[in-house]
């Protein structure tokens, strides 16, 4: 039996990694602490893993819940849900959306929008970051252009970019790339600042070139700001490519949902509103996971989580 | 440590004569003043004096990352211009680099010097083990205590057989008891090694303990005010602490640093230097104590 949900406190559906005192450090860094004692307690439980499906579960099936009788009711206090779709009518749209490839289109193309975008902004804003935040000259060179620039949303990019660039495609692609340069610009930069001087000082007396210092001091050192800049980037990313998609598109699954208003169809919406939730949600974990094969020392700092 | 092929006749320091400033807050700071001291092949040398008095600075211009103004700075009779392999350097903070395993770290200077990567594994592997650290080989620093932080460190910076070992300060930041471990082991290792070492201290027993030679340096701006040759046998023995001769040494060195710190702050009251308290001994400003 599990234990009853309307004792269950609400807990975040995400576990947050418990800091534990570093054992192993004081053990001499041999890594044999032993797995957490099973706790007992309803509120253990709970903190396992089977309990943190379990309130995952509970949470997505309140939302539901709740969207299913604010649509059965037709709720109108201000919020009005008189035409809102319920749960059931968007499930209809999923498996009708599955007859042509239409909907699959619509989704590839906006992936590969956001990877051409995403993935250039990710090269541009490294490379461009750790030359600045590396060599004065580059800071003095290109920083004042670039603060010009950065308070603009890429959104606001749109009407320009359909002048600038020959295709709507490209300019689509040039928004996503906009809205996510600066945030991944802004954080190499930080990393790279944040480095210890020690680490450099080092680095030289041990007989490393301005090359290896690059390769093996700058870039791993800065990577921790670095993947925060590419989770921050990504998520820009879809933003900047949602809008876009909406005002000048045509194709892809921002230009779906906001069709799907124009024609009335609007399971459709709700279907292209989930869409664009999972797809984004698919991008953060693929940064995060990317993170964790890149810096594998980070897992064992600070309490590794298991 | 045989792997290590030593020069007998190589390490020998000189500064002569050498000056260091820099601006802080738009003001020239004077942080060493014609300072000359040496440290002979396979000698063992402390630099002691109050804090501030930019011994850090002096160790910072041997290893190469500080510019100085006049004077001369010689590894071997070639000029000193920079960082590089020849000079092994021990920070007082731990700076090993956090994203590479220990064995890593170790291997790090070696790669530098084009060194296949098995070879590289193979020597590493063998300091490793002469320091007792093999176990921990694919750790990374995070998981080390500090005291093993620092003796990683030591076995990086010995790994490219250096002539000279540069030590600013490196059990500072560690407990009393893992110091003196930390002492014994750095000893140890130096008897066998050999290699000329500068060491930065502010800790008198420390410097006593581990010196063939200690330099007693001023309130800033620093200059050589003592030398001391330390006259006990080798290898130490951390019995040797307790001889009435090890104490009368710490005695008459913490007389000359407390002058010292007296003067820095004297001069800090009264803003007109500390000439008049600190004992100008000797032509070159080299006391012969013992």
């Amino acid at each position: 039996m599990e234990p009853p949900p309307a004792a269950a406190p609400s807990y975040p559906t995400e576990r947050k990694p418990v800091r534990q005192p570093k054992l192993s450090a004081i053990e001499g860094g041999a890594n044999t602490a032993a797995g957490e004692a099973r706790g007992f307690r309803l509120k253990d439980r709970l903190h396992s893993t089977s309990g943190g499906y379990l309130l995952g579960a509970l949470s997505i099936g309140a939302v539901l819940l709740g969207w299913y009788l604010a649509t059965r009711y037709k709720l109108d206090f201000y919020v009005r849900f008189g035409n809102i779709p319920a749960p059931a009518d968007v499930w209809h749209s999923v498996l009708e959306v599955n007859h042509s490839s239409k909907f699959l289109v619509n989704i590839g193309i906006s992936v590969r929008r956001v990877l051409l975008g995403f993935l250039l902004a990710a090269g541009g804003g490294v490379l461009l970051g750790i030359l600045v935040g590396r060599y004065r000259i580059f800071r003095s060179l290109t920083m004042p252009a670039m603060e010009v620039f950065r308070p603009i949303p890429a959104i606001a990019w749109v009407p320009m970019a359909i002048m600038l660039w020959p295709s709507n495609e490209v300019s689509i692609v040039f928004i996503t790339f906009l809205g996510a340069f600066f945030p991944i610009l802004i954080n190499t930069i930080h990393g790279v600042e944040e480095i210890d001087e020690v680490l450099f000082r080092a680095a030289h007396s041990l007989g490393a070139r301005e090359k290896d210092v690059i390769l093996y001091v700058v870039i791993p050192g800065a990577l921790q700001h670095i993947f925060t800049g590419l989770a921050i980037g990504m998520g820009v990313a879809w933003v900047s490519l949602i809008a876009a998609e909406m005002i000048s598109g045509q194709f892809g699954i921002g230009y779906f949902t906001w069709e799907a208003y124009s024609l009335i169809s609007y399971p459709d919406i709700a279907l292209g509103m989930i869409t664009i939730g999972i797809l984004g949600l698919l991008c953060s974990k693929a940064i995060n996971i990317a993170s964790k094969l890149a810096m594998p020392w980070m897992a064992m700092s600070a309490g590794a989580k298991k | 440590m045989s792997a290590q092929p030593m020069n007998a006749q190589a390490g020998h320091i000189e500064v002569r004569d050498l000056n260091i400033s820099f601006k802080a807050r738009g003001e020239t700071v004077q942080a060493v003043k014609s300072v000359s001291l040496n440290v002979q092949p396979g000698e063992f040398v402390s630099l002691i004096g109050p804090s501030g008095c930019g011994k850090s600075t002096l160790m910072n211009a041997v290893a190469g990352f500080t510019q100085f103004n006049s004077g001369s700075l010689t590894l071997d009779s070639k000029r000193i211009e920079g960082p590089g392999s020849d000079r092994g350097v021990v920070f007082q903070q731990y700076s090993l680099f956090p994203w590479m395993t220990v064995r890593r770290n170790v291997e790090f200077g070696l790669k530098m010097k084009g060194v296949s990567q098995a070879q590289r594994e193979t020597q590493a592997r063998t300091l490793l083990g002469l320091a007792g650290l093999l176990a921990f080989e694919n750790h990374y620093p995070s998981q080390l205590s500090g005291g093993m932080k620092q003796r990683v460190g030591i076995v990086r910076a010995l790994a490219t057989s250096p002539q000279v070992l540069l030590m600013d300060e490196p059990f500072g930041a560690l407990d009393s008891q893992t110091r003196s471990v930390m002492q014994e082991i750095l000893t140890n290792m130096w008897q066998k090694l050999r290699l000329s070492v500068l060491f930065i201290t502010h800790d008198i027993e420390e410097a006593i303990f581990l010196s063939d030679r200690i330099y007693v340096m001023t309130a800033r701006p620093g200059r050589v005010k003592a030398e001391i040759k330390v006259p006990l046998p080798r290898p130490r023995r951390p019995e040797m602490m307790d001889t009435p001769e090890f104490q009368t040494m710490i005695r008459s060195i913490k007389k000359l640093i407390r002058e010292e710190s007296l003067a820095a702050m004297g001069s800090e009251l009264s803003d007109g230097g500390y000439g008049g308290l600190s004992m100008e001994i000797g032509p070159e400003g080299v006391a012969h104590v013992l």
